[in-house]
């Protein structure tokens, strides 16, 4: 019996990891478009606007955060790890700094909300109606 | 009216530096480690010696150290607002034995979202790992190979000018800088290949660095002139009756990081002299989760000196901002009439590299 229950409890948060969902949001009144390629663009320093010319400010969350894990492996497709070694070398030479971070999707959504350029990402189930959604991964 | 104006200056600076967000980050590297072999130069009456890290003279012996490849940096950066910031690190190094000194002193000013001009003391990016050469976390190895990162002057005052433009798909970005640095008693001519106070003068440096990048791919070209002033013990050194020298340094690199799999490239010529200096590097490293198990080959080729080192090892991502590492090298020092530097070794190397 217990082998069943343990059976039963992998698939299940094997089937919820599988199925969670990353929105990438902008502020409501934000009228860009951006896939994949370019919100990797604004989230390695590579770029600082978006595709029709207005400032971009990609905010991040915590790696405390589950929603980190998923926006880098799943739009980054990079592991945290990675993504911290490739920061490291940027920052320790003076050629780029971290978007901000943000501790939860509340936080999140609240500073997205009140940032015209702002682009940051939340688990798609905490999506409401002060934010924008332009991409889901 | 100077005194005013310089009052008002620090004034304001003064101000600013109260609201001023300051940022600070760092990193770190424990290594021990020690030899498994060793020829030594009897020539030279130098023992059996890995030379890990040729500017700060970093080797491993018969016995455990944790010198050579240890070291800590510390980094501040206030943002003065309006694009305008002022970094510092500090830098202890165990083969310095920990004495900390700024490695990084600069200032920087967003001009647009493209250009960057910077201003103070930095590293020179000449190889590819050279400006990050410290942050052994931001690497795969315990350090990028000695036989490329063999060139007594490391760092440079001057003024930088970086960029960074997006072309289609491919992302572009670079810097071109210009300096001097005057070491005034460099620690590889005067201790490892000699026995004099060197003073190591690169002046009329002018350099460039151009980056494309694009998905798993980054390829860059680098390239560097400067001219060679020295003095050993106080007298200045001539070279075919000339006071200076000018060396001439070019490389290229390409880097593939593509479905776990990695492949790191450099080759690099210094001409100097009228002589050439070659060096190259080739790894490769595959990533399984945590776990990348890495091989590399490196080699310096000139007339005189010529070494190169094969690695093996491992880098574990045990922990989000901590990386443990193990190595192996087998390094054989082929130089010839005198060109030897630290003779055959094998060595294994561990710890752990983190960043804050």
């Amino acid at each position: 019996m217990n082998w069943f229950k343990a059976i039963t409890l992998t698939t299940a948060i094997t089937a919820s990891s599988a199925m969670a969902e990353v929105a990438v949001i902008v502020h409501p009144s934000n009228a860009a478009t951006v896939d994949q390629a370019e919100i990797t663009r604004l989230f390695t320093g590579r770029g600082t606007a978006f595709s029709n010319g207005s400032k971009a400010t990609p905010l991040n969350l915590a790696e405390s955060a589950a929603a980190r894990g998923e926006f880098d492996s799943k739009v980054l497709s990079k592991s945290s790890s990675q993504m911290k070694a490739y920061w490291s070398k940027l920052v320790f030479t003076g050629k780029g700094t971290p978007p901000k971070e943000l501790s939860s999707d509340a936080e999140m959504k609240a500073a997205v909300a009140a940032d015209a350029t702002a682009i940051g990402y939340i688990d798609a189930t905490a999506v409401d109606g002060t934010v924008k959604v332009l991409a889901k991964f | 009216m100077k005194k005013v104006l310089l009052v008002t200056a620090i004034t304001a600076l003064c101000s600013h530096s109260v609201q001023a967000e300051v940022n600070i980050s760092g990193f770190a590297s424990v290594m021990g480690g020690k030899l498994t072999s060793g020829t030594g130069v009897p020539e030279f009456g130098l023992g059996p010696t890995f030379l890990a890290n040729y500017p700060t003279v970093g080797v491993y012996e018969d016995e455990w150290t944790f010198k050579p490849d240890s070291k800590f940096g510390l980094q501040m950066t206030a943002d003065l607002t309006e694009g305008l910031t002022a970094t510092v690190q500090l830098v202890g190094r165990g083969a310095d034995d920990f004495e900390a000194g700024f490695e990084w002193a600069y200032l920087s000013y967003e001009l647009n979202e493209h250009w960057t001009i910077q201003a103070g003391k930095k590293r020179l990016p000449l190889y590819y790992y050279s400006d990050f050469f410290d942050v052994s976390y931001a690497y795969l190895w315990v350090r990028p190979a000695a036989d490329n990162y063999t060139w007594q002057i490391f760092n440079y005052t001057g003024v930088n000018a970086q960029f960074n433009y997006q072309l289609g798909e491919w992302s572009m970005s670079g810097n071109m800088y210009t300096g001097r640095e005057d070491d005034g008693e460099n620690k590889l001519l005067s201790e490892f290949f000699g026995s004099q106070p060197v003073r190591e003068i690169w002046k009329d440096i002018v350099g460039g660095v151009l980056s494309f990048n694009r998905e798993w791919l980054d390829v860059r070209l680098t390239y560097m002139t400067y001219l060679n002033e020295r003095y050993r013990n106080g007298v200045q050194v001539t070279w075919d009756g000339k006071d200076t020298r000018r060396g001439k340094f070019a490389g290229l690199s390409a880097n593939i990081d593509y479905n776990n799999w990695l492949l790191l490239s450099e080759v690099n010529r210094l001409t100097l002299d009228g002589g050439d200096f070659d060096t190259y590097l080739l790894s490769a490293g595959y990533r399984i989760k945590q776990w990348t198990p890495y091989i590399s080959l490196a080699d310096f080729d000139s007339e005189g000196e010529k070494h190169s080192t094969i690695s093996a090892g491992v880098r574990w991502d045990f922990h989000s901002s901590a990386a443990f590492k193990f190595q192996f090298d087998d390094v054989s020092d082929d130089g010839i009439n005198g060109g030897q530097v630290a003779g055959d070794s094998n060595a294994v190397t561990l710890g752990i590299d983190l960043v804050f």
